[in-house]
C-alpha cells in the first residue's frame, strides 16, 4: 500500500462523505480474529434417538421441496421398512425432537407414513457393489431378519432367508394386527427386499427337531439368526391348561392367518404390554367384551401409550392391579372363571417400576369364557445354532457388532438381549449386515464402526458405512447432538402439530381397517416445515445476510458458503443468527 | 385520481409513487398506518420494495442508512418516543450525506405518556442536519412527501416530513393521488454518484482529523443553504406537473397588513378563518405559513415581515426555558432587521389541546391591544 497524501486546496475541492480513495481490500481485517466462525453440519436430536439412525431432517426436507419419492429413498437407505415403521414404529425420534420445548415435537412417524406411500420400487438401487460371490443364510423373517437381507444384498452377497412360518414378516404379519399395519403394506415392503434379489425360503424351521438343522446350511460363509421371541411365558397357575387358555401370540397368529376362533362372550386378557394391547383390541373385533388384567398400574405398563390409550378408547376393559391366582373350570374342563387377587405397589424393583404386593384377603372371581395370557415372550432354545452362549433368559449373547460367540455366527433382533422394538430390530439387522460384510472381507471393525455412528445414541448409517469417509455429507464427522437451547429460535413461528385423524370406534370394531389415516400432501407440507433441521444447513442465508464484514459467501445453490478468512473478523454474529446450530464457533489457534 | 384518504394514507401513497425501494419501520401510533399501508403494497407487489420489519425505531434509521448508501430510495417513518430514540442516528445520516425522506407525525413525548399532537418531537432534532417541513392538508402530506425526494437527492441531505397526529394523520380528506407517469416526470431515478458496493469495497465515514472535520461541516451548511433555493424550486416544479404551489412560506393579505399571525402545519388552517373574519372587521391583519423550517429561509421571512408592527406566532411546541422554537426563529432572523416588527409569541395547543379559529382569533385581538408582548408565553 503506498502511502498518499491528500492535499485539499479549498473547501470546494473536499468531497461531500469520508470515503476511502480506493478499495480498502489490503486491509485484512481478519488479522483482528480470535474466533473463527465456521459452517459445521451437526448431529440432529431426532436422528440421535433413531436406532436406526434414520437421515430424518433430510427426508423430511424432501418432502418439504416436494420431492415425495426421493424422500422415500432417503428413509429406505437406512431401514427397508419404512412403511411398516410409519405406521408401528413408537417414533423414539419424536421424543428426542427438540421442537418439544418450543411447542410440540414435529409429526415424523406421520411423515414417514406419508413418504412411503410415494414409495417407487424403480428406484431402488439393486447393490451397492459388484457381487461378492459369498452367501449369507438368514434365519427369521422378521424385521430383523429382512433388514440384514435387504442391506447384505445390497452389499453384494447372496442372501437367503429361512423363515418356520408359511409367510415373511415375523411379528409384522403374525402379531401385529392388520388394523395397525396393512397386509398389503408389509407384502410390498417385502417385495422391494426380494426385488434385491433375496431369495425366500417359507415353512422352513431351523434347529432341532425342525426341518432343517444348522449343520445341514452348506454353502453359507455366515449365519444371521433372528428368530425372535415367540415362546409366550407360562401364568404358572391352577388351570393354565383348561380349555380356552391360550397365549396373546397364538391368538394374534390365529388371526393373522385368517381363522376366527370361537372363544365365548367374555375374555380377560393378562398383562400390559405390546402382545396384550394387541390380543385386547383383536378379541374386540372378534366380537367379545375384553378385560385387561395387570398386576401394575397404568403407568407402569409396558405396552406403548397410544396402544393403551386406543384399546380403552375402542372399549377394553382395563383393570390395574390385578393379578390372576387361578383359572376355575367345568366338569369338561373349560374356562368358566378368573380368580384374581388386588395389589398394591411398593418400592421400585431393579427394573426401576414398582412393585406389586398382593393385598391379603383382596380375591375376586370372574366369570368368563376366555383366558389370554400375554405376560411375555421367551426365546426358543432349541432353534439355536449349537454352542452358542446364550443370557439368563435364553437369549443370545452378542457384542456391539452383532457377533455371537460362534464363528460366522451373527445374531440379532428378539431373541438377544436388548429393547424389543420394530426398529430396534432393524437396527440390529443393519448392525449385523455390516458385521458380517466386514467379516467376509476380513476389515478391521473399529474404524468402520466408528464411521456408521450417527450421534452418541448408538445408531448407525448405512450411507455412511457405503461412503467409507469420515467427510460424509450428513454430518460430517461431528457427533455433536444439537440440543434446543443451541437454536436461535427467533426464527421459528409456532405451528401446532398434525393431528392424526382415526376411524370412528363404530367403523373400527366392524373389522380390521386401518385405523389411522396418512396424511394428505398438503398436511404433510405444513408438518415438514415445522422441522427445525437442527444442526444441517439449510442455505438460509442468515450468515450471508448478517455477516458485517460480508465475509461469508453463498457458493450457490447446494453447495452451501465459505468464508472468507481474510476478512472475517470472528465477531460471531454469523454463529448466533443460524436458527440451527450448524455453525460453530472456536478460538483461533495461537 | 381523487379519493378520500387519511393523512397517513397520503403519505403511503407519496412513498409507493417515489417508487421506494428499501422501508425499515417499527410501529409507533400515530405513525403505524404509514407503514401498514406500505407493508400491503409490498405483500401485494404494487411496490417493488424491501420492508424490513426491525426491533426499534434505532434499527429502523440504521437500516435505511445502510441501505442507503447502496444507492437506493429509501424510507421510515416514525413519531415522538420513536424520533427520540433515532436521534443519534440522524446525526449520522446527514453527516453521511444520505438523502433519506422520513415523516414524522407529530405526537406529544412522555411523561405524562400523550399520543396526540405537538411539535417538540421534530423541532427537538433541529441541530441533526435533516431539512424538516411542516405540512397544512392531507394533499400537502403527499406532495410534500414527493418534493423531499427531489429535493434530498439534490442536495444530499436527508428530508424530514412533519405534521400534526390525528388531525391530519388520521382525518380524511380529497387527495389528489397522482399517476405513476406523472410521479416519474417530477422525480428522476435516483443515481447517486458514491456506493457502498461489496465488490468494490472502500472505507465509509471514517476518522477525520481536526484539519478537515470543519470543513466537512462547513460543507453540510453550504448545501442547507443551497436547499433553500432548491426547495423553491421543486416547489414551482411542483406546481408545473401537478398544478398546486407551495412556497417555503405562505402569505395571505401580508401587503398591506400591519399585523401578521404566523402559524406552521395543521393551526394554518384555523388561523386562515380567524384573519378572514379580522380582516372583514377591517383590521389590518395577514397570515404568514412557515412551511420550511430547516434550512430556514431566513431571507424570506425577512421580506414578509419588514416594517410590519407586530408579528404574532403561536408555536404548538416549547423549549423549556425559553419558550416558542418558531418565535425564537423569526425573533432572530429579524434581529438586524431595522424596521422589525415586535414579537409576541404565544405557546399553545401543547399535547393535542386544540386550535380553534376563535382561540386564534382571541390570541391575535390581544396582540393588537397590546404595547408589549406577554412575559409568560404559554397560552392555557
Ligand atoms: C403383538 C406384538 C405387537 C408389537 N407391536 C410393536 C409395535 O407396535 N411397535 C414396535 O416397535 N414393536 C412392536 N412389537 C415388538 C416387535 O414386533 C419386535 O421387537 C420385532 O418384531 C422383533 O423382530 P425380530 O426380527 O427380532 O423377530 P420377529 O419379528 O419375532 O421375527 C422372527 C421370525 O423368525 C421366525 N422363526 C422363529 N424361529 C425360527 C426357526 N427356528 N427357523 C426359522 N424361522 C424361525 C419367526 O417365525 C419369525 O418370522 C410388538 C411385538 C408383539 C409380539
Amino acid at each position: 500500500m503506498k502511502q498518499q497524501r491528500i492535499t485539499f486546496q479549498n473547501v470546494d475541492d473536499l468531497p461531500n462523505v469520508v470515503v476511502s480513495l480506493g478499495t480498502m481490500e489490503w486491509n485484512h481485517t481478519g488479522s483482528w480474529r480470535y474466533l473463527r466462525p465456521r459452517h459445521e453440519n451437526k448431529v440432529p436430536a431426532c436422528s440421535n434417538a433413531c436406532p436406526a439412525g434414520n437421515d430424518i431432517e433430510g427426508f423430511i426436507r424432501l418432502i418439504g421441496e416436494n420431492r415425495f419419492a426421493e424422500a422415500w429413498l432417503k428413509l429406505k437407505e437406512e431401514n427397508p421398512l419404512t412403511r411398516t415403521c410409519g405406521r408401528v414404529c413408537f417414533h423414539p425420534c419424536e421424543a428426542g425432537c427438540n421442537r418439544a420445548h418450543f411447542d410440540m415435537p414435529v409429526s415424523i412417524n406421520a411423515l414417514e407414513r406419508f413418504a412411503g406411500e410415494h414409495a417407487d420400487r424403480n428406484l431402488l438401487a439393486k447393490t451397492a457393489r459388484p457381487a461378492s460371490g459369498k452367501q449369507v443364510a438368514v434365519i427369521g423373517s422378521g424385521p430383523a431378519g429382512l433388514t440384514a437381507a435387504f442391506y447384505l444384498a445390497r452389499l453384494g452377497h447372496g442372501v437367503t432367508v429361512f423363515e418356520a412360518m408359511a409367510e415373511p414378516g415375523g411379528v409384522l404379519r403374525y402379531g401385529i394386527p392388520a388394523h395397525r399395519l396393512p397386509r398389503a403394506v408389509l407384502d410390498d415392503e417385502i417385495a422391494d427386499i426380494a426385488s434385491m434379489g433375496v431369495t425366500f425360503r417359507c415353512g422352513v424351521r431351523l434347529g432341532s427337531g425342525g426341518d432343517l438343522s444348522y449343520a445341514e446350511l452348506v454353502g453359507y460363509d455366515a449365519v444371521f439368526v433372528a428368530i425372535g421371541a415367540h415362546e409366550s411365558r407360562r401364568l404358572g397357575l391352577p388351570g393354565e391348561d383348561a380349555k380356552g387358555v391360550m397365549s396373546g401370540l397364538h391368538l394374534l397368529r390365529l388371526v393373522a392367518a385368517g381363522t376366527r376362533p370361537r372363544l365365548g362372550t367374555r375374555v380377560a386378557v393378562i398383562g400390559g404390554g405390546n402382545t396384550a394391547c394387541d390380543a385386547a383390541r383383536v378379541l374386540l373385533r372378534l366380537g367379545t367384551r375384553v378385560g385387561l388384567y395387570y398386576r401394575r398400574s397404568r403407568a407402569e405398563m409396558p405396552a406403548f401409550k397410544d396402544e393403551i390409550d386406543e384399546a380403552i378408547r375402542e372399549g377394553v376393559e382395563l383393570h390395574e392391579l390385578c393379578a390372576p391366582v387361578a383359572i376355575s373350570t367345568n366338569a369338561t374342563g373349560a374356562v368358566t372363571a378368573i380368580r384374581l387377587i388386588r395389589m398394591k405397589l411398593g418400592e421400585p424393583d431393579d427394573s426401576g417400576r414398582r412393585q406389586p404386593h398382593p393385598i391379603p384377603g383382596s380375591e375376586l372371581e370372574v366369570p368368563v369364557d376366555t383366558v389370554v395370557a400375554a405376560i411375555g415372550e421367551l426365546a426358543d432354545p432349541g432353534a439355536l445354532p449349537p454352542g452358542v452362549e446364550v443370557t439368563g433368559d435364553g437369549s443370545v449373547r452378542v457384542d456391539d457388532l452383532g457377533r455371537a460367540s460362534v464363528e460366522a455366527v451373527f445374531s440379532g433382533g428378539d431373541v438377544t438381549p436388548g429393547p424389543r422394538t420394530v426398529v430396534d430390530a432393524i437396527a440390529a439387522g443393519k448392525r449385523a449386515a455390516v458385521a458380517v460384510d466386514l467379516y467376509l472381507a476380513g476389515a478391521e471393525k473399529a474404524e468402520a464402526a466408528k464411521v456408521m455412528r450417527v450421534g452418541l445414541g448408538g445408531g448407525i448409517s448405512m450411507s455412511q458405512y457405503l461412503e467409507r469417509s469420515l467427510a460424509h455429507e450428513r454430518y460430517g464427522d461431528s457427533e455433536h447432538v444439537v440440543t434446543f437451547d443451541e437454536l436461535n429460535t427467533a426464527y421459528f413461528e409456532s405451528q401446532p402439530r398434525h393431528r392424526l385423524k382415526r376411524l370412528t370406534v363404530e367403523s373400527r370394531l366392524s373389522g380390521f381397517a386401518e385405523v389411522n389415516a396418512g396424511l394428505t400432501d398438503r398436511e404433510a407440507l405444513v408438518e415438514a416445515a415445522r422441522c427445525f433441521h437442527c444442526g444441517v444447513c439449510t442455505e438460509c442465508d442468515n450468515c450471508y445476510v448478517f455477516c458485517p464484514d460480508v465475509a461469508v459467501r453463498p457458493l450457490g445453490e447446494g453447495k452451501g458458503y465459505e468464508i472468507d478468512y481474510d476478512y472475517c473478523k470472528g465477531c460471531g454474529i454469523c454463529v448466533a443468527e443460524c436458527p440451527r446450530a450448524s455453525m460453530s464457533l472456536a478460538g483461533e489457534e495461537a | 385520481m381523487r379519493k378520500v384518504i387519511m393523512g397517513n394514507h397520503a403519505a403511503s401513497h407519496a412513498v409507493r409513487l417515489a417508487r421506494a425501494q428499501v422501508i425499515a419501520a417499527y410501529p409507533i401510533t400515530p405513525q403505524t398506518q404509514i407503514v401498514e399501508e406500505l407493508s400491503e403494497m409490498c405483500a401485494s407487489g404494487q411496490l417493488a420494495a424491501k420492508f424490513l420489519k426491525v426491533e426499534s425505531e434505532h434499527s429502523a434509521m440504521a437500516s435505511i442508512i445502510a441501505a442507503s448508501s447502496t444507492g437506493v430510495r429509501t424510507f421510515t417513518a416514525t413519531s415522538s418516543q420513536g424520533l427520540a430514540l433515532m436521534h443519534e442516528l440522524l446525526h449520522w445520516a446527514s453527516g453521511a450525506r444520505l438523502p433519506l425522506v422520513m415523516v414524522n407525525v407529530n405526537r406529544a413525548l412522555a411523561a405524562g405518556w400523550n399520543i396526540w399532537t405537538e411539535q417538540t418531537d421534530s423541532l427537538a432534532q433541529r441541530d441533526t442536519g435533516w431539512c424538516q417541513l411542516y405540512v397544512e392538508d392531507n394533499q400537502e402530506v403527499l406532495d410534500t412527501v414527493l418534493q423531499a425526494y427531489r429535493v434530498a437527492e439534490q442536495i444530499a441531505l436527508p428530508v424530514m416530513v412533519c405534521y400534526d397526529a390525528f388531525i391530519l394523520s388520521h382525518t380524511y380528506e380529497p387527495v389528489d393521488i397522482p399517476d405513476q407517469d406523472r410521479v416519474d416526470a417530477f422525480l428522476p431515478v435516483f443515481s447517486p454518484t458514491r456506493l457502498l458496493d461489496p465488490l468494490n469495497p472502500c472505507s465509509f465515514s471514517a476518522l477525520v482529523q481536526p484539519e478537515h472535520y470543519m470543513e466537512m461541516r462547513y460543507r453540510i451548511q453550504q448545501s442547507m443553504d443551497e436547499a433553500i433555493g432548491v426547495f423553491r424550486t421543486a416547489g414551482e416544479e411542483l406546481h408545473r406537473h401537478f398544478g398546486r404551489r407551495y412556497g417555503n412560506l405562505e402569505t395571505v393579505a401580508t401587503d398591506d397588513a400591519e399585523v401578521v399571525l404566523v402559524t406552521a402545519a395543521s393551526m394554518t388552517g384555523p388561523a386562515r378563518l380567524a384573519v378572514r373574519k379580522l380582516r372583514a372587521e377591517g383590521v389590518p391583519i395577514g397570515l404568514l405559513k412557515v412551511r420550511l423550517f430547516r434550512p430556514f429561509p431566513t431571507a424570506e421571512v425577512r421580506a414578509a415581515l419588514a416594517g410590519k408592527k407586530k408579528a404574532i406566532i403561536v408555536d404548538r411546541n416549547i423549549s423549556f426555558g425559553k419558550g416558542g422554537i418558531f418565535a425564537d426563529e423569526i425573533r432572530a432572523a429579524m434581529s438586524n432587521v431595522d424596521e422589525r416588527p415586535k414579537i409576541f409569541g404565544y405557546v399553545a395547543g401543547l399535547g393535542g389541546r386544540d386550535i380553534t379559529p376563535a382561540f386564534l382569533e382571541a390570541i391575535a385581538r390581544e396582540a393588537l391591544e397590546k404595547e408589549d408582548p406577554p412575559e409568560l408565553e404559554m397560552k392555557l
